[in-house]
């Protein structure tokens, strides 16, 4: 199959996905208790001023209505507007994206550079030293709740050795490349250092878990390509143990770590909700929780949207680099 | 089928054989001259693994030499041991079996000119022995001197790499290492993780050079692969079974080796292409006077491409000598029922001999201190309950049996009866045992 129509049969699709998923968050604003028109109005308002305010929202419509007043403004960019801040939700989420999209690259980052060497060395010192060392870490990472880690982080780390500020985002990277780009280096490097800082604990806290779950997956996946035949037949030819663990064994076991790691990415987009409250990170994740307190639908179901099609995008990604380097599955999946 | 039937059907093979023999009047005329023609010596290797269900006796003080020209036949039944002796000739062993005893001498005048003062146990004359020399060096010789083919083509790919790209590897690393014969014995022969991430990551940087590829496309070429330019882009799986063998063949072919071990390396393929494949092998070895060490299950095989023979049975090297002399005059009483128990098809008798019983598992704790094969043997006899040493049959130093019919005669007044190893198999093994543990 041609890379277009892989492509093409993949974007539609995702779009189906993100159907489905604004089609159930509409229904859930319509189950959910919490009639809108009783955050915006005192209890004590006239019936009459009432009616009007749900009028213009729209809620006495019938339904069937309603859903597509909802869903025909999505492809043009139109998610309503706040109902606390009476701001665009589509300029509020957008705002919020960059910073939870480089939380979310930056704890894979650390995932990625920590876990797979951890997860080479677990499986060629198997039974030994190293391999107990990286699977303890592994087992304690994966059993650590992030939230815990973030406060212990920031009272070790920021409150005690004052290495770290404690939260917040001083400064986004999309500020930092703008100050690249108009060829302010030294602002852009003094940037880019403040950000490094700032965004260290949460990235720490974000990826841990990921690290140990690819930690454990590099070992894994490693031990079980180094008992294949040709890793024996490899070594016959005469290659280097250097080239046959790392140009063969590693190279085939991350194969299917690129997998996990794309859809992790999707979930750290939508899951740094905890890691963001803990840091004050003005990502999505703070977007949406703050929406759902103040029952401010459209900005819920805003948030939720982007989510989910940031998640199909990175699933596109990932299909598309997997059938890239793994010559066996091409682009028919 | 009588005691000279399988030599009778040998003849056939034979024939066709000796006449291509002819056609190169090749140095194996005088076969008496051996000994000054072998390549490789290995004496009493000795290989073990250490399982959780205890110690297994895979190989068990196996010698045998391959000399220069020559295929030399391994057959046994599977669980023999015949492809674990193999590797553990190359070096290639891995946890939980061990090499725990024996020699791997290899006639390389260099090597030993160079280790004749510092390690002189390990130098022999223009031998070498392999245990004792370094790790780096063993390594170094795969390759230009050793190489090995496998029976399943599929899975000793590299199902990620094009096949062609495989070839070039396995070129590049001589290429390199003659180029830099220092780095040659390092770990990583100069070609550290620093640079091999950079090789990957940056596009146009490769480990393989385009005279590399060259040679591989070259050596598919030789193999017999048709359109071979078009086929060292292609993945394993893009090839048949057939074809991946012959790039397997090119593959092991690429340092050049001295010695070529094929491990079974027609059994998973389809008959009409085993033919093409053995007369490939055959082909090759004679073209460029290599040693080929084919192993295999089949006497069919044997017969049709073997020089010599070694006949192995639980981890022994029961008889071995030419294919003449195993094949006509076999003497283990195990040789004689593998061949008794082929089918004929010109001599269709009524019913095929098998050998009673089953191959022991080679568990340490449960071998007994006897002939291994002594509770299947029909010759069975008081003097099989030592442990027999391997002894030239009837004075032919190149004619061996593990076996005591070997320099002697099968007396029916000391046989053992036929229930002897069904009344109480733990009385007769418990000496064994005490015995066991002392190697």
């Amino acid at each position: 199959m041609s890379f277009a129509r892989f492509l093409t049969k993949r974007l539609l699709q995702g779009a189906f996905v993100v159907w489905g998923v604004v089609t159930i968050v509409f229904g859930l604003r319509v189950i959910a208790p919490g009639d809108p028109a009783n955050v915006l109005l005192p209890p004590d308002v006239d019936p009459e001023v009432r009616r009007q305010v749900v009028a213009d929202l729209g809620l006495d419509e019938p339904l069937h209505v309603q859903y597509w007043e909802f869903i025909s403004g999505i492809p043009v960019g139109d998610l309503g507007t706040s109902l606390t801040t009476g701001t665009e939700v589509t300029a509020r989420v957008a705002r919020s994206i960059p910073a939870t999209l480089e939380l979310a690259v930056a704890a894979t980052v650390v995932a990625v550079i920590i876990a797979i060497p951890l997860g080479v060395v677990s499986a060629t010192n198997r039974h030994e030293a190293p391999d107990y060392g990286a699977t303890l870490f592994s087992l304690a990472g994966i059993s650590t709740p992030n939230f815990w880690l973030g406060v212990m982080l920031i009272i070790i780390l920021s409150v005690q050795l004052n290495w770290f500020p404690t939260s917040q985002r001083a400064i986004g990277l999309p500020a930092v490349l703008t100050f690249l780009f108009s060829g302010e280096l030294e602002a852009a490097g003094a940037g880019f250092v403040t950000w490094l800082w700032y965004i260290t604990l949460p990235a720490i806290t974000l990826g841990t878990y990921f690290t140990a779950l690819i930690t454990r997956l590099t070992r894994s996946g490693m031990l079980d390509e180094l008992g294949k035949t040709y890793v024996r037949a490899s070594r016959a030819k005469g290659l280097p143990e250097s080239l046959v663990r790392y140009r063969h064994v590693l190279r085939n076991t991350l194969i299917p770590i690129i997998t996990v790691v794309g859809l992790q990415l999707g979930t750290l987009i939508g899951g740094a909700v905890i890691t963001e409250f803990v840091f004050d990170w003005p990502g999505l994740g703070q977007v949406l929780i703050n929406s759902i307190n103040s029952r401010d639908w459209p900005m819920v179901q805003g948030s939720l949207i982007v989510i989910s099609v940031g998640f199909v995008v990175v699933n596109i990604v990932v299909d598309t680099l997997y059938s890239y380097v793994n010559p066996r599955v091409g682009f028919d999946g | 089928m009588s005691r000279e039937s399988p030599g009778e059907r040998d003849v056939t093979p034979n024939a066709g054989r000796d006449s291509t023999r002819e056609r190169d009047a090749s140095p194996r005329a005088h076969r008496d001259t051996g000994h000054e023609r072998d390549r490789l010596r290995v004496e009493n290797l000795t290989t073990r693994f250490f399982t959780e269900e205890g110690q297994v006796n895979a190989v068990e003080s196996v010698s045998f030499d391959v000399r220069e020209d020559e295929i030399l036949g391994i057959v046994g039944e599977s669980g023999s041991g015949k492809s674990v002796t193999a590797l553990s000739a190359i070096d290639l062993i891995e946890s939980p079996g061990r090499v725990t005893d024996g020699e791997v001498w290899l006639r390389e005048p260099d090597l030993a000119e160079e280790f004749r003062e510092r390690t002189p146990d390990a130098v022999d004359g223009d031998f070498v022995d392999l245990r004792r020399l370094p790790k780096g060096v063993r390594r170094s010789l795969r390759g230009p001197k050793f190489s090995m083919i496998f029976q399943d083509p599929m899975s000793s790919f590299n199902p990620s790499l094009t096949v062609g790209e495989q070839i070039a590897e396995a070129v590049e690393v001589q290429r390199r290492a003659s180029a830099n014969p220092r780095s040659t014995r390092s770990r990583t022969q100069g070609y550290g993780l620093g640079k091999l991430i950079v090789d990957t990551l940056v596009p146009g940087r490769e480990y393989t050079s385009d005279a590399s590829r060259e040679r591989a496309i070259e050596l598919l070429e030789q193999v017999g692969i048709p359109d071979p330019v078009e086929r060292a882009d292609e993945y394993p799986h893009q090839f048949s079974g057939g074809m991946l063998q012959r790039a397997m063949v090119a593959q092991a072919l690429a340092g050049e080796p001295d010695v070529l071990f094929a491990d079974e390396p027609t059994t998973a393929l389809d008959v009409t292409i085993q033919a093409q494949i053995l007369d490939l092998l055959r082909d090759i070895q004679r073209d460029r006077g290599m040693s080929v060490v084919l192993i295999t299950h089949d006497l069919g095989v044997i017969a049709r491409m073997c020089d010599r023979v070694g006949v192995m049975y639980a981890g022994e090297v029961v008889e071995r000598g030419s294919l003449a002399d195993v094949f006509e005059q076999p003497t283990h009483p195990y040789t004689q029922g593998l061949l008794g128990s082929i089918p004929d098809v010109e001599d269709p008798a009524p019913r095929l001999q098998p050998i009673e019983g089953n191959v022991p598992n080679l568990v340490d704790s449960e071998m007994p201190d006897r002939c291994y094969f002594a509770d299947r043997c029909p010759k069975a006899m008081e003097a099989c309950l030592e442990r027999p040493a391997e002894r030239p049959v009837d004075g032919d130093p190149d004619h061996t049996a593990r076996c005591v019919l070997a320099d002697g005669e099968y007396d029916p007044a000391t046989a053992l009866p036929d229930d002897y190893f069904e009344e109480d198999p733990e009385a007769t093994d418990a000496p064994a045992e005490g015995g066991a543990a002392d190697d």
